[in-house]
């Protein structure tokens, strides 16, 4: 069996480890009755320094105190990193920051396509298909759509689109011609003109 | 700044710029050009409410604009339409937006709305020119100007022999029945215009999209007693909500040659409800008696839910040889199954217009111009 270092077991005692490790050490000090005494002593002794603390002489001023060890500590280590000479590695990703920049991506990649114009999804699609199927070769569609939408009546060809937009209202008259336009009638509710918007597809 | 959050920093700015980047200004790109000698002259156009914005992978242009024209002629104008370019946009492409059933005498301004909107991808470049032009203005005379690149003189001239139709339908109504009777034809014209079925169509031209099995179905006639041409059947190949390729078979049965002609073509789902789902065009050269065939290689695709069951064609216009038209009198379009189908005219719905918001006294008044 192999057992965990003392600051491992001394973290543990304290509470201060992370999640997973926690866990880890958890399910050995279970099973290991050396570690568990470890682990139970270094607790007793961090009640003892919490009852000795307790007992500090009145007009301690502990928080100069304290910064005056915080002080030295990093005077230590500025210190040693001088002596030894050692440059030390930047810190591989972690899964937090994997995480994060995996949920971050997420959300350019929903905005991205939330925000992608409905006429461009088609398009988009047959550029993939081409990536898919390893043809480089930008071939136009030579299809052409004219429909009714919501927006007005719609000319689409190989990912570009003409609109001819309805007014504030709907039309109450749209017809199609075989011959390759589309037609959308209103009547302005105020004047009674009418206006008839068509889009040709040749 | 740590390595990660420069990292961070560097992705979220990429994206704030890929969702709300703005396209570069394309003011210029926008032109209003009419023919020197034209009949109308621009007096004013408001492009205020024009923008360009980016989205997605692609630049999107919206154009509103009100135009205001002047009759600078010395005739009466019946319609007018203006042709709408983007070539560098749809090249296959035009737009026009016409006005039918005008009155505007000489020296007089009318108002002409255009709302449009250019989408092309980003890697086509950011310059999106537009150029709106006349393409025809309509007397009262019926004679025609402009370069009618559009055949709008057709469409014009049919929409104004409609409009003289229904005026002189709704002048005979008060000569018969009083200003009671024409309010009775105005309330059914009323549940006409909303109550008619209108199913969603596209237009596809250029490869089949359906992939479901094909048939042939048969057209069913429907005649008129006065039209000079009269179908003889067709068939249309049906691939689940798909019509594609309509070819009719059509008869000159008048004394003139005729060289162009509109049939309805009337679609029944399965619930047994008919609408009119397009018309077929068709330039030809057709002398008296003579037989000919209507051909179209386009496909008609409707709303999911729509079965077609069964398809019937009608003759809608006609233009003879020497320039006359024909168009179905109202008593051809007075059945049940037409009411239902056929729209009513630009001019009966400008006039159920007039009906709705100033009364029935305004609209005889309006009546009595013509």
């Amino acid at each position: 069996m192999r057992h965990p270092q003392d600051d491992q077991l001394a973290l543990f005692a304290g509470g201060d480890l992370g999640l997973l490790d926690r866990l880890r050490l958890r399910g050995h000090v279970r099973g290991c009755d050396a570690c568990r005494r470890s682990v139970e002593s270094y607790r007793s002794a961090a009640a003892r320094l919490r009852e000795e603390t307790a007992k500090l002489p009145a007009g301690l001023k502990w928080d100069s105190l304290a910064a005056e060890m915080t002080a030295n500590i990093r005077v230590g280590l500025a210190a040693g990193e001088c002596v030894a000479g050692v440059t030390s590695k930047p810190a591989l990703m972690t899964w937090k920051p994997a995480l994060a920049v995996l949920a971050l991506t997420l959300v350019v990649l929903s905005g991205w396509w939330l925000n992608f114009p409905q006429e461009q999804r088609a398009n988009l699609a047959r550029g993939m298909q081409g990536i898919w199927n390893r043809d480089a070769r930008n071939v136009p569609d030579p299809t052409v759509y004219l429909e009714a939408n919501r927006a007005g009546i719609q000319l689409r060809e190989n990912g570009s689109a003409m609109t001819l937009m309805h007014p504030d209202r709907a039309p109450s008259v749209i017809s199609v011609s075989t011959q390759g336009a589309m037609r959308a009638r209103y009547v302005d509710s105020d004047t009674g003109q009418v206006t008839i918007t068509n889009v040709y597809a040749q | 700044m740590s390595t990660r959050s420069k990292f961070a920093s560097g992705v979220l700015g990429l994206s704030t710029a890929l969702m709300f980047a703005q396209a570069p200004e394309t003011q210029g790109s926008l032109k209003i050009d009419f023919p020197k000698d034209s009949p109308v002259t621009l007096v004013s156009a408001d492009w205020g409410q024009s923008r360009p914005t980016s989205r997605g992978g692609a630049v999107i242009l919206d154009l509103h604009s009100q135009l205001s024209l002047r009759n600078s002629s010395a005739r009466r104008i019946r319609g007018v339409t203006l042709i709408v370019l983007a070539q560098e946009v749809t090249p296959g492409g035009k737009g026009s937006v016409s006005v039918p059933s005008l009155d505007i005498a000489p020296g007089e301004t009318f108002p002409i709305r255009i709302d449009l909107r250019l989408l092309r991808p980003v890697q086509g470049g950011d310059s999106m020119p537009v150029s709106v032009g006349l393409d025809g203005v309509l007397f009262d005379d019926l004679t025609f100007f402009g370069p009618n690149r559009l055949n709008s003189r057709r469409s014009m001239t049919v929409w104004e022999l409609e409009a003289q139709r229904d005026r002189q339908y709704f002048k005979s109504v008060i000569e018969r029945a009083g200003a009671e009777g024409l309010q009775k034809e105005m309330l059914a014209a009323l549940g006409r215009v909303t109550d008619r079925p209108q199913g969603g169509v596209q237009m596809v031209r250029g490869r089949a999209t359906n992939y479901e099995p094909e048939r042939e179905m048969q057209f069913a006639s429907l005649q008129f007693p006065g039209a000079p041409v009269e179908p003889l059947g067709g068939v249309a190949h049906i691939s689940g909500n798909e019509a594609r390729a309509p070819r009719l078979e059509i008869r000159n049965r008048s004394t003139k040659p005729v060289r162009y002609l509109e049939i309805g073509w009337i679609v029944e789902d399965q619930q047994g409800r008919e609408f009119l789902a397009g018309s077929v065009p068709a330039e030809v050269n057709l002398a008296p008696g003579q037989k000919s065939q209507v051909l179209q290689d386009t496909a008609l695709r409707f709303t999911d839910r729509t079965g077609i069951k069964g398809m019937t064609a009608f003759v809608n216009n006609v233009e003879y040889s020497d320039g006359r038209f024909w168009i179905p009198n109202r008593t051809d379009l007075s059945s049940e199954r037409m009411r239902h189908i056929v729209a009513p005219s630009a001019e009966e719905q400008r006039l159920v217009q007039i009906y709705r918001k100033r009364g029935l006294k305004a609209l005889v008044e309006e009546l009595k111009k013509f």
